[in-house]
């Protein structure tokens, strides 16, 4: 394998696609490696490559969730999504590019089962075991997304700059399909450089974990007011970060048999999220 | 070749891409008190400082370190946070603990004086399969003491 350190995002989008991928912090890149799970040639080191940083609303791709967390200028959804993220190691070393792109934590996928996202028939965790997986969205794979940053940008509206267009955190997500098992519409080549980030009038984000600290997201609930229309983000309820409008939304939830209880907890945090703003 | 600096050492290496930090420490350089236990960023026995950063050195790349300075526990034997853990008895099979005493140096390091929460906060990161979570707490209050 080799390494290379393209100075600036031009030389790193040039480098990449062929058998060589990206890397930030590596902290899902390295064990998904070292697992065999995703294979390389070639590690483009994004380091020199992609903005770092906070300036106002807009957010550099390399910038950690660690300088996110406490960067009064962030809406307060995204720096507590920040701050209940994984660890403060993972923090400091997890960049929100990499974050937005993390792969499932399915453990079935992670345990290399030919399952359908990794390319075959069916779905294990729907018949098997799938405590932590989704209420919606899930008719081919179970999997829940686990990004808590990702559920606050979407509630934010914020947008994506990569190196060849501008789309919506929205639009940066969608649910994998038969012909592509990928939950995002960027090309293997593509690369997020900064986010736009508005401002909102009050926001908030909630999350339930199995334990205080240090967990991924059961549910994760964010929440922002725009004015009078306040719009929610949820995390670790589908394959990709999910939109809803308000608490009745989960009417149509489409909970497995061991999911279900995900449907009252998020019923409960929508509703503490929204009397919070 | 790479350049490491670890401990105020520089320490010139041919390493392949794919070795993380906490294998170089341990294997290639001796450097055993840098424990790795989960290999996969879950746990913290791993941690090590670069540029007074607490960091994963099992899923970190070598080759990914470049002018960062490394301290491992080695370079902390000085710090009075080790007495602070052996005064308050902050431990019990110690695995864990190198990891323990890395973090809460960029604590101290960073707010000399941390409530119990801000402890709780900086220190979810490493895990103790023994459960001397309220001495550990203990030890990082009284540091100073
Ligand atoms: C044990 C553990 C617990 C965790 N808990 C949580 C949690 O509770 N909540 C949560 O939200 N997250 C959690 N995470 C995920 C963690 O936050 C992400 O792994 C991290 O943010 C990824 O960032 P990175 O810079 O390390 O990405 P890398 O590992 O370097 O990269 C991840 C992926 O993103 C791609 N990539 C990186 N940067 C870019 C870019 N600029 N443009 C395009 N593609 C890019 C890489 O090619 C790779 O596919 C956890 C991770 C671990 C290991
Ligand atoms: S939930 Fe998705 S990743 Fe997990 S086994 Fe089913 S298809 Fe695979
Ligand atoms: S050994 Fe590195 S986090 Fe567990
Ligand atoms: S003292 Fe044994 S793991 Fe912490």
């Amino acid at each position: 394998m080799e390494l290379r350190r393209p100075p600036d995002a031009q030389h790193a989008v040039a480098a990449l696609g062929n058998g060589s991928l990206a890397l930030a912090g590596g902290t899902d890149l390295v064990p998904l490696l070292r697992d065999g799970i995703v294979r390389a040639d070639t590690l483009v080191h994004l380091a020199d490559a992609v903005p770092r940083g906070i300036d106002g609303t807009r957010i550099g791709a390399g910038t950690t969730l660690a300088e996110l967390e406490v960067d009064p200028q962030v809406p307060a959804a995204l720096r507590e999504a920040c701050a209940q993220a994984a660890s403060p190691q993972l923090r400091s070393m997890g960049t929100i590019g990499g974050n937005l792109r993390q792969a499932t934590r399915c453990w079935y996928w992670r345990l290399r089962f030919p399952c359908w996202l990794h390319g075959g028939e069916v779905c294990h965790a729907k018949a098997g075991q799938h405590r932590e997986h989704a209420i919606f969205g899930n008719e081919r794979c179970a999997s829940a997304h686990p990004s808590d940053p990702a559920a606050a940008l979407l509630a934010l509206g914020a947008r994506v700059r990569t190196d060849r267009r501008e789309l919506s955190v929205a639009e940066l997500y969608r649910l994998p399909t038969d012909e592509s098992r990928d939950v995002v519409v960027l090309a293997p080549d593509e690369l997020v450089l900064e986010l736009d980030v508005p401002l909102p009038d009050a926001s908030v984000y909630l999350k339930a974990m199995d334990r205080k600290k240090w967990a991924f997201p059961l549910v994760g609930v964010a929440a922002a007011r725009f004015g009078d229309r306040v719009a929610f983000g949820l995390a670790g309820v589908a394959p990709i970060p999910w939109a809803v409008d308000s608490a009745d939304d989960l009417d149509r939830a489409t909970p497995l048999p061991g999911t279900a209880y995900k449907v009252q907890i998020a019923r409960a945090l929508i509703a503490r999220a929204f009397s919070a703003l | 070749m790479l350049e490491l600096t670890i401990n105020g050492g520089v320490h010139t290496l041919d390493l392949p891409v794919d070795r993380p930090l906490a294998y170089v420490l341990r294997e290639d350089l001796g450097l055993t008190g840098t424990k790795i236990a989960c290999g996969e960023g879950h746990c913290g026995a791993c941690t090590v400082l670069l540029d007074g950063i607490p960091t994963l050195s099992c899923i970190t790349l070598a080759h990914t370190v470049g002018e960062r300075e490394v301290t491992t526990i080695e370079g902390l034997r000085e710090h009075p946070l080790v007495d602070a853990f052996v005064r308050t008895d902050a431990l019990q099979c110690g695995f864990c603990t190198p990891g323990q005493i890395v973090s809460a140096s960029a604590l101290v390091a960073a707010n000399p004086s941390p409530t119990r929460d801000e402890v709780r906060h900086a220190m979810a990161g490493n895990l103790c399969r023994c459960g001397a979570y309220p001495k550990i707490e203990e030890a990082i209050l009284t540091w100073r003491d």
